[in-house]
């Protein structure tokens, strides 16, 4: 079956909207009108992030070799800009000495799944299932 | 911060945050159920640590 061009441009909208989500955490529920909720989306998640690169966390790099490090870099970077943001500085070689660094590393990873979710949310309230 | 207690709750209240902002609409249910999670993972995670307490290594 065909889809409408209404079809089409909505599907733009939502892969539009998933790539803001992910992008940005929250943003997703700000432009759907879900302020309150993005604007907490858009505070913790990048804090928690900020929280795992001060606690000497590693960014993990894409080794296809080791297939765990890479679903960690997965995970990493789906907290979306705010990572290239941290690398471009410099931030997030981790630092294995550093007694916080398996915490720092749970903090980056978690932060990353967790606007996986927001993003799935978001585009759950944009089909109208929520 | 090298507080192991501290670090885990600061991970236990925003995955909780999260979690309950995410799954509840109205601001009572999000604080009530942010609370429960917030409080699982605390007791949780002391009951397990004890339960490792006898363990070596």
């Amino acid at each position: 079956m065909r889809a409408t061009a209404a079809e089409r441009t909505q599907t733009g909208g939502l892969v539009l909207l998933c790539l803001a989500s992910w992008a940005v955490p929250g943003v997703g529920h700000l432009w759907l009108g879900r302020r309150s909720k993005g604007i907490v989306f858009l505070v913790a998640l990048p804090v928690m992030f900020a929280v795992g690169l001060a606690l000497r966390g590693r960014l993990f790099p894409f080794e296809l070799s080791d297939p765990l490090v890479c679903l960690a870099a997965l995970a990493d970077v789906s907290i979306g800009i705010t990572y290239f943001v941290a690398t471009s500085l410099g931030y997030g070689a981790g630092d294995v000495r550093a007694l916080t660094y398996e915490y720092g590393n749970a903090f980056l990873i978690v932060a990353g799944l967790l606007n996986l979710l927001v993003m799935i949310d978001a585009y759950d309230v944009a089909v109208g299932r929520k | 911060m090298r507080s192991h207690l501290l670090l885990m709750a600061l991970f236990a209240f925003f995955v909780s945050l999260v979690f309950a902002v995410i799954s509840r609409d109205a601001p009572g249910d999000q604080l009530r159920f942010g609370g429960m999670l917030f409080g699982g993972f605390i007791v949780t995670a002391v009951v397990i640590s004890w339960l490792m307490y006898p363990f070596p290594f």
